[in-house]
């Protein structure tokens, strides 16, 4: 493949990381997981950047294969409790006003996101994103209509997470 | 829900908290070896390919007495087997080739089932011949044995059964074998699998 490519390539995803981290927090624990898992999703997208015709955004390609990467393609789960992850969060909130109720419901919802699914994770994760049931659905390969179902029915089970006694 | 509002806010600023990959990094990423589950697949398929192949090379040929017919039927199997071979390898390499990272998640889960799929039949043919062939030989055998008469009937019909039950076993650790590669290998890929498919019921 020609430098051309290559260079290409290299700055749009340098540019566009964020989308791979972020899955990669959503599907690892841990910084070692986390590292795998990124360069796993960026192999994948140089094997199938040949093909990306650019009539679509860098992005919105990227989110696919980095969403089948995580989902479908990636072999290793290590898997320990996810406790790390949110402690090194907390100097967002600080330079806004801290809120120590919002900072504790974050966390809790944080955790109750890493209970989810493979699959549900992957809807939560466009959700948070802005994507709409459209883009989800494709995404995916579901119909509109079961994308809003499922999504519904994901945060019944987060709310349940969160407050098991129904109180 | 307001947790979750929250939660998309906090989500959405939360872009300058990864410690950002270099270019440079980037660069030695793209040139470093892929560990998905396609690739395994693919190699562990083509080592089933290459073994199931070459095992018919390394069987001994002539340790039984043949007689015409038998004789006649096992070059016509021999020959129908190189075709099926080429016929699963054919299918094999079109599934394969199908695979894409960048079609939807449900389609690229399937595509690789699919792959497998393949590969499985394959090795249901194979296991389903070799035992068809070992029962057409045994039975030979036990014919032209008793029209010789040369030997304790009840003693070969004995050994026939042992060596029926041998192969029998050999079969089941082979299948077992495999459904334990594949069970590791594909176990997450069938859980998220069959989760997809019960969102679109």
């Amino acid at each position: 493949m020609s430098d051309n490519l290559e260079h290409s390539f290299v700055k749009q995803l340098q540019e566009n990381q964020n989308i791979i981290h972020k899955i990669c927090r959503l599907y690892t624990n841990g910084d070692d997981a986390h590292k795998d898992l990124f360069q796993e999703i960026t192999i994948q997208l140089w094997k199938a950047f040949p093909k990306f015709r650019g009539d679509s955004k860098f992005s919105t390609w990227a989110y696919r294969v980095a969403l089948n990467t995580a989902i479908t393609l990636y072999r290793k789960t290590k898997r320990s409790i996810n406790t790390i992850e949110f402690e090194g969060r907390q100097h967002f909130l600080n330079d806004v006003e801290y809120d120590y109720e919002e900072e504790e419901q974050l966390k809790l919802m944080y955790k109750a996101v890493y209970q989810l699914n493979d699959i549900e994770k992957a809807l939560i994760f466009m959700y948070l994103e802005d994507k709409d049931y459209q883009e989800i659905s494709e995404t995916l390969g579901i119909s509109e209509v079961n994308a809003r179902v499922k999504m519904n029915r994901i945060k019944g089970k987060l709310k349940k997470i969160l407050n098991p006694l129904g109180v | 829900m307001k947790e979750l509002d929250l939660l998309k806010k906090d989500w959405q600023k939360s872009d300058n908290s990864f410690e950002q990959v270099s270019e440079i990094e980037i660069y030695k990423m793209i040139h470093k070896k892929s560990s998905s589950i396609v690739k395994w697949i693919f190699i562990i398929s083509i080592i089933e390919f290459v073994v199931l192949n070459s095992l018919s090379f390394l069987l001994p040929d002539d340790k039984m007495s043949k007689s015409g017919t038998i004789e006649i039927f096992i070059t016509v199997l021999d020959y129908l087997s190189y075709g099926v071979a080429l016929f699963f390898m054919y299918l094999f390499y079109k599934n394969y080739r199908s695979i894409s990272v960048t079609s939807n998640t449900k389609k690229l889960m399937e595509c690789i089932l699919n792959t497998r799929k393949t590969v499985r039949y394959y090795i249901g043919y194979n296991l389903f011949i070799v035992f068809f062939v070992a029962v057409i030989l045994l039975s030979n055998e036990i014919q032209i044995k008793f029209a010789t008469n040369n030997d304790d009937g009840a003693r070969i019909f004995f050994t026939c059964i042992v060596m029926l039950i041998f192969i029998l076993i050999l079969v089941g650790i082979v299948w077992l074998f495999y459904q334990l590669i594949y069970g590791i290998l594909l176990k997450k890929l069938n859980r998220n699998y069959a989760e997809l498919k019960k969102i679109d019921l």
